[in-house]
């Protein structure tokens, strides 16, 4: 646009009477013509000879690069930043990507067309231009037509003009001054600021991303991990005793722990094995023992366990004739509730597990004193 | 160019009729549709949006009450995981695609008629947008942080997922508001240029002057106007057209029997512009009456709009008869069960609501007398407002009710938090409407000006218009 000092506007009633009159003003060169009117007329971009819009243009390029950028940006995402399967798909099969190149592809081109037709093509907001400020503005908004001459240079001449607007058949005729070009938010200022939020988008943006990558510890929103609950060992001011976690109720019984052989030694002597002696039976008595025993009384059951030497109590040698004899509830009796220096292993040995390591002392106790004719059993 | 007694060699039947009544010109226009913001509303408004309000609030307690709850509020459980929220959102989305279809399509059509009903329309559209993103929004559980819907470099290096179709659906339904809004407020520009250079109070003309951005109405802006709202109208027909394919796609890409079928974005496409028609005569009927706009918004522009949801219902009934097809020819059992669900099932009286709103009833509009009485268009249009909710009920509640797994088959039943959000979203919508109704100009005053007798240059003879 032309840098406008000065116009003189004229008024028409009828947009017959402004097309018939825009001919003769540009025949008398006296500065830009330009047009102002409540609605597009048709045929006045010809008369007026305005080159065509470029928007269709302006509005092809952005909306392809709409397309490429959100072909690229799913395309990265999806095969290359944070490859994905879904659907069995390829990370790169790109046939899902379309929907969403489609909107982007929209949206850029009709952000294009709306905000390049008003900021860039029309160069608006612009509060300055004197027409606003007119006396005419009121009938332009409405339902008369104005043709304004606007000065190109120092050589205007406003009387001249009015002579010329008056003569092609304008029926009043207004001198404007010149516009007023106050830097209070123009296109200019609108556009420098959605750069300057598209640019600090994109810094930012690369930014958290690259930063992402170095710190990957810092912690992201954690709702669900900060729940209003107490962990098994933590302090609460809700129960008396100031622990989260209560005890059991006295006298509380786990499954599978019935209390067994609570009598003297003596009284549990009659309990007897429930056991069968399976080989699956002897592979628990055996883990079990290996696990619990063994450290005292040695992997033969002859008292000489990996801890024994370092330990100051003497285990009971199992292989004694004493323990040969021993009954097997006494045996039980003493796993239940300790001998000696040995402890309860009620807690570690549920009952099957007691039972079957019995069995397995028992085969231990055999194996070490085998007779002939157990040779025979074993021979097919 | 043009051959010259041209209106009066075509055939009596093919002369458009005036699209206007009575003698209407620039000014008058102004002093009509632009005076409304500028008188006191009369007390009827005061009450509509009492009642509007009242609607808005109540719903706004029941979101409220969600978010204090959790989901649970709602009826929704497995393995109905979508229901009143999935329902509401898609046809709330509908809606809004008429007034797309009326301010875009309709253009490209060169429709003169769809000048003056195409700013109620693009509002609704607006409007009918803002209460479908209240669903989804809700419906994730933890609406502070919807912000992860979109792909954003962030602190949990995670992106989102491309291939799924809720995502497509957030842009689709994001690009669709923003570009109604842009679409809405190009062509308001004008008519608040208009408004401001007519008020005489400061204050509406201090923001009428910056809604305006100082428009002037010079002939060089025109120009490249002309040629972004043409652009803009192209694109929008293509988006409109888009957004409701993407919305079915939500259905259509899983496997659930009743869901996953190739007739659903054409459907659906059809379906939105039935519900979106049937809210704008609604509407439309009831600020003709009671905004003294019957020389605008005449019995023409009703007729032809009665004609549309005609067509469409004509295509509901197709895609319904092809659903059924579908199910029969497919010889698949589960198909098979999910149709015989929609007519003998539990549920079986949605489905018959569902066909006897959008096939039955809008039958009656073939005729001409049903076309010109409120009573009638209103019948049909409420009745087809109801069948299209029901036939979001039917697709996704009684296909998600019974599945493929019977051990795990459930009926469903909203709570009162899910009618009251529903109520919630018409209240808003009216208001928003009711609100438009007083401050806005009504009718896209330019655009009217523009096909108003003589005002185009006489030489000029083509019908031409913005």
């Amino acid at each position: 646009m032309s840098e406008t000092s000065y116009s003189v506007l004229g008024l028409f009633d009828t947009p017959d009477a402004l097309m018939q009159a825009i001919p003769k003003v540009r025949a008398a060169k006296a500065g830009t013509v330009e047009a102002y009117t409540p609605y597009p007329i048709h045929g006045i971009d010809d008369a007026l000879g305005l080159r065509r819009s470029p928007l269709g243009g302006m509005v092809l390029v952005m909306g392809v690069l709409g397309a490429i950028t959100a072909f690229g940006f799913e395309y990265w995402i999806s095969a290359i930043d944070y490859p994905i399967i879904t659907g069995g798909k390829s990370p790169s099969s790109w046939e899902a990507f379309i929907p969403i190149m489609f909107e982007v592809t929209v949206l850029f081109a009709t952000f294009t067309a709306g905000l390049g037709m008003l900021l860039l093509l029309n160069r608006l907001p612009f509060f300055g231009h004197p027409v606003l400020s007119s006396k005419s503005i009121k009938g332009i908004t409405r339902d008369r037509f104005a043709l304004a001459i606007e000065a190109e240079d120092e050589s205007f001449d406003a009387a001249a003009a009015a002579r010329i607007l008056q003569d092609a058949g304008a029926v009043e005729v207004e001198v404007l001054p010149a516009p007023d070009r106050s830097p209070f938010l123009t296109s200019t200022y609108i556009l420098r600021t959605l750069g300057g939020i598209f640019v600090a988008c994109v810094v930012a943006g690369t930014g958290i991303y690259t930063l992402t990558k170095w710190f990957p510890l810092l912690r992201p929103m954690v709702n669900m991990q900060d729940q209003p609950r107490l962990n098994a060992q933590k302090a609460s001011t809700f129960f008396k005793d100031g622990r989260g976690m209560q005890a059991p109720v006295k006298g509380t019984v786990a499954r599978g722990y019935l209390p067994t052989a609570t009598g003297t030694q003596d009284a549990s002597a009659s309990l007897v094995n429930p056991l069968p002696r399976t080989k699956e039976v002897f592979a628990v008595g055996r883990k079990a023992y290996l696990n619990r025993c063994e450290v005292c009384h040695g992997a033969l059951g002859n008292g000489v366990g990996s801890l024994t030497a370092a330990y100051g109590a003497k285990p009971a040698n199992l292989q004694s004739q004493q323990f040969q004899d021993y009954p097997d509830g006494k045996m039980y009796w003493a796993i239940v509730n300790g001998k000696n220096a040995m402890p309860s292993h009620a807690a570690d040995l549920n009952e099957s597990q007691r039972w079957a390591v019995i069995h397995y002392v028992r085969a231990l106790q055999r194996a070490q004193n085998a007779k002939d004719a157990d040779l025979k059993v074993v021979a097919p | 160019m043009h051959t010259e007694p041209s209106a009066h060699a075509l055939p009596e039947a093919l002369i458009e009729p005036s699209l206007t009544v009575g003698r209407v010109t620039p000014g008058s226009l102004d002093d009509q549709v632009l005076a409304f913001p500028e008188t006191p509303p009369p007390r009827q408004w005061y009450i509509g949006l009492a009642i509007t309000l009242s609607a808005l609030f109540t719903g706004l307690g029941f979101i409220g009450w969600t978010f204090y709850k959790g989901i649970g509020a709602w009826g929704n459980n497995s393995p109905v995981f979508w229901a009143f929220d999935i329902i509401n959102f898609v046809f709330w989305v509908g809606i809004g695609h008429a007034g797309t279809l009326i301010s875009a399509i309709l253009f490209l059509f060169r429709k003169r008629w769809r000048n003056a009903i195409a700013r109620f329309a693009e509002a609704m559209t607006i409007f009918a947008v803002m209460c479908a993103v209240i669903f989804p929004l809700i419906h994730v559980g933890r609406p502070w942080v919807a912000f992860w819907l979109f792909p954003y470099p962030n602190q949990r290096a995670l992106w989102t997922n491309f291939r799924s179709p809720l995502l497509w659906d957030v842009f689709a339904v994001n690009t669709y508001f923003s570009v109604s809004l842009m679409f809405w407020y190009l062509g308001l520009i004008p008519d608040i240029a208009s408004m401001r250079d007519r008020t005489t109070s400061k204050l509406r003309r201090a923001i009428y002057t910056a809604l305006a951005m100082g428009w002037r109405g010079a002939a060089s802006h025109w120009q490249h106007y002309e040629k972004a709202y043409l652009l803009l109208a192209g694109l929008a027909t293509g988006l409109v057209l888009s957004v409701h394919s993407v919305v079915s796609f939500d259905f259509a890409t899983s496997v659930v029997p009743g869901w996953h079928m190739t007739i659903f974005p054409p459907y659906f496409v059809a379906g939105a512009i039935f519900a979106g028609f049937s809210m704008v005569v609604i509407v439309l009927v009831v600020v003709r009456e009671t905004m003294q706009l019957k020389n605008l918004i005449t019995m023409r522009h009703l007729d032809v709009m009665n004609k549309v949801i005609l067509a469409m219902s004509c295509i509901m009934a197709y895609s319904y008869m092809m659903e059924g097809f579908t199910a029969w020819y497919s010889m698949n059992e589960y198909l098979h069960h999910g149709f015989m669900n929609i007519i003998t099932g539990t549920y079986g009286w949605a489905g018959w609501i569902t066909i006897s709103c959008n096939i039955f009833i809008p039958q009656l509009l073939w005729f001409k007398k049903c076309r010109s009485s409120y009573f009638w268009m209103i019948f049909v249009a409420i009745g087809v407002t109801i069948g299209m909710w029901f036939e979001r009920f039917v697709i996704i509640v009684i296909s998600l009710h019974q599945d493929y797994l019977p051990s795990a088959w459930r009926i469903y039943k909203p709570t009162m938090t899910d009618f009251g959000i529903l109520l919630g979203t018409f209240g808003l919508f009216f208001t928003l409407v009711l609100i438009f109704a007083r401050v806005l100009p009504v009718i896209a005053t330019t655009e009217v000006k523009a096909i108003l007798p003589d005002a185009q240059p006489s030489h000029h003879g083509d019908d031409h218009h913005v």
